[in-house]
């Protein structure tokens, strides 16, 4: 037990040094913060499109739709921020050699990498994501008790744990090629999946999404919840989180040891 | 019990050899041909606590292979590393407690932070004791001159500044074991006496264990006491430094200064002459062959002898006289 508390005191510390780090680069980080938001606000105005012709979409109506939009760009905008690191670890950390330093630690690896996360910009979808939540919960006029508050906030960080899990799992690349970072954000992307009702899909996207990589977990199921239509699937989400996070650590570390192996 | 026990050690790595063309670049990605270099082939010694080692060789003798595999960032291909009585490559981040490592100018600090910042991250990742940390913060900063540079980003630092935060960096938690693999390279010469001085220090007041690899043999001759000599993964000599000169290098160099050269001086008893021209003359001897005053004497009926320089071999020449008689079989 105190093994966690001291790692997750260290990663608190590596993420203070990153914010510090972070800060030199002001700048860099408010145009991308903006040009986040822009990109998002494009696929808003998509949606809009798509609803001037229909008034539903497998009986989600625009105001529900954005809900769900909102509450993944809160789990996204968390992800982003605290694992954004894995994708360095192929371009970066191996290519230049500056993987053994970070070999060298008295630290789990992965804590050293995840704590140099400085996405700050990520800060931006998360805001975004938050206000869109808000609004169309007021305009939906769901009542924002505690309960609900409490609940959207322990299902986002569950949220962004499922995606960094399965970004970890496929930052092993890393260990292959340099060009890892593409080979996460493939998968990655797959949560814009997750953005829209399950029901418009085919069966072989709701089983990947669900079961292969769970990202329905990350915002479509506790929506469901908050809308008070059907689903305690959103209880799921915890355990899964933990399971992703297991295996997640197992893999890695095996590559791991692999890599350390043929030493290229 | 010796805190580094290295036995038959061997790593292999495997290339993946590459062929031309498309249909070679598919035939590889369907059964690849491998390559195998063995860069470290069956070597063994034991380094006892506070013993300061030189480990040196050609480039692309085996040394860092040998330090990676040491520390645990490699896996050995076979053969037995126990270092402080742990399997380093098993327990990679027990040992890592243990040791501190510089991988030539690769830093540990954090670039874009005041050096400072790192040593507070170092300080916590190891959990060191704060009078501890503060000692040694002092007494480093005071032998390596770091007042100045604590509060720098380390981006901005030259590259000898940067080396000297590295080398603090490496020995602030009182590691027991230090791999220094190149530490030295691209310094001036006073940075290189600063860290020189520096490992000698802390070597004697805490005993710490040091693998030093570097081209500079000044480095050698200045800190170690041992000597291990490897080439192309074989471990050709291991021993006191003093005994490393004895068995290769106990032959003299004598440069006399000589005038009115009547003609060349062709033969030597037991001297070979190394250069000859009107005012100089180089020659190599051994002192059991041969004496100054013979080859004086000698000498001087083919010239006048005006001054004499003499010198003991020193680890330049005698690695100079091993490479070259490695290569000639
Ligand atoms: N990752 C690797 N993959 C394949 N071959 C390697 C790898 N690392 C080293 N080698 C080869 O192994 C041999 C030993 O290399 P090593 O780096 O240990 O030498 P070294 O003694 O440290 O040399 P230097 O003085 O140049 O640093 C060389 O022939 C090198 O080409
Ligand atoms: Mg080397």
């Amino acid at each position: 037990m105190t093994k966690i508390f001291d790692n997750i005191s260290l990663y608190l510390s590596f993420l203070k040094a990153s914010l510090k780090e972070m800060l030199i680069y002001r700048f860099d980080c408010i145009v991308g913060m903006i040009s986040q938001i822009v990109t998002q606000l494009v696929e808003i105005i998509f949606i809009w499109i798509v609803f001037q012709n229909t008034d539903n979409l497998a009986g989600w109506n625009f105001m529900q739709i954005l809900l769900l939009y909102g509450v993944t760009l809160i789990s996204i905008g968390i992800s982003d921020f605290c694992f954004d690191a894995l994708y360095d670890i192929g371009p970066k950390y191996i290519r230049n050699g500056e993987f053994d330093k970070i070999l060298l630690r008295p630290v789990h690896p992965l804590i050293s990498i995840i704590g140099s996360s400085k996405e700050f910009t990520s800060l931006g979808y998360f805001g975004l994501g938050l206000f869109l939540t808000i609004i169309m919960l007021i305009k939906l006029s769901i009542p924002i008790t505690i309960i609900l508050i409490l609940k959207i906030i322990f299902f986002s960080i569950v949220g962004a744990a499922i995606i960094g899990a399965i970004n970890t799992i496929f930052s092993i690349a890393s260990f292959w090629t340099y060009r890892s970072n593409e080979v996460i954000w493939s998968f990655y992307r797959m949560y814009t999946f997750a953005q829209y009702p399950l029901d418009i899909y085919n069966k072989f996207i709701r089983i990947l999404i669900t079961v292969i990589l769970p990202f329905a977990f990350v915002a479509y199921y506790p929506t469901m919840n908050y809308l008070g239509m059907d689903s305690n699937m959103i209880y799921i989400a915890p355990i899964i989180m933990i399971i992703l996070w297991v295996i997640a650590i197992k893999i890695w570390n095996f590559a791991l040891k692999k890599y350390r192996s043929t030493g290229t | 019990m010796p805190i580094i026990e290295v036995k038959d050690l061997v790593k292999t790595y495997k290339i993946i050899e590459k062929e031309d063309g498309i249909k070679g670049y598919f035939k590889n990605l369907i059964k690849p041909k491998y390559n195998e270099i063995t860069a470290v082939n069956g070597i063994n010694f034991n380094i006892e606590e506070g013993e300061l080692v030189g480990y040196i060789g050609e480039n692309g003798a085996g040394k860092s292979t040998t330090i990676k595999m040491l520390t645990g960032l490699l896996t050995p291909t076979s053969g037995k590393v126990v270092v402080n009585g742990i399997v380093p490559n098993e327990k990679r981040i027990e040992n890592n407690k243990n040791i501190g490592a510089v991988f030539g100018q690769k830093t540990q600090l954090w670039w874009d932070l005041p050096v400072i910042e790192s040593f507070r991250l170092i300080k916590k990742m190891y959990k060191i004791p704060e009078n501890e940390y503060r000692n040694n913060l002092k007494n480093f900063s005071k032998i390596l001159d770091l007042d100045d540079l604590l509060e720098k980003q380390v981006k901005n630092l030259s590259l000898g500044q940067k080396m000297r935060c590295e080398i603090a960096a490496t020995f602030l938690h009182n590691p027991k074991i230090v791999y220094l693999d190149e530490p030295t390279i691209g310094l001036d010469v006073f940075v290189k006496e600063k860290i020189r001085k520096f490992i000698k220090d802390i070597n004697k007041e805490k005993k710490t264990t040091v693998v030093l690899t570097t081209h500079d043999l000044n480095d050698i001759e200045d800190v170690c006491d041992r000597i291990i000599l490897l080439d192309k993964g074989k471990i050709i000599f291991d021993g006191e430094k003093q005994k490393f000169k004895d068995t290769y290098g106990k032959y003299v160099i004598a440069e006399f200064i000589i005038s009115s050269k009547n003609k060349n001086v062709c033969d030597l008893n037991n001297a070979t002459i190394l250069e000859e021209n009107e005012k100089s003359l180089k020659i190599k001897f051994l002192h059991d062959e041969t004496t100054i005053v013979k080859l004086i004497n000698e000498i001087s009926n083919y010239c006048t002898i005006n001054d004499i320089h003499i010198k003991e071999a020193g680890l330049e020449e005698i690695l100079k006289e091993i490479y070259k008689g490695a290569h000639k079989c």
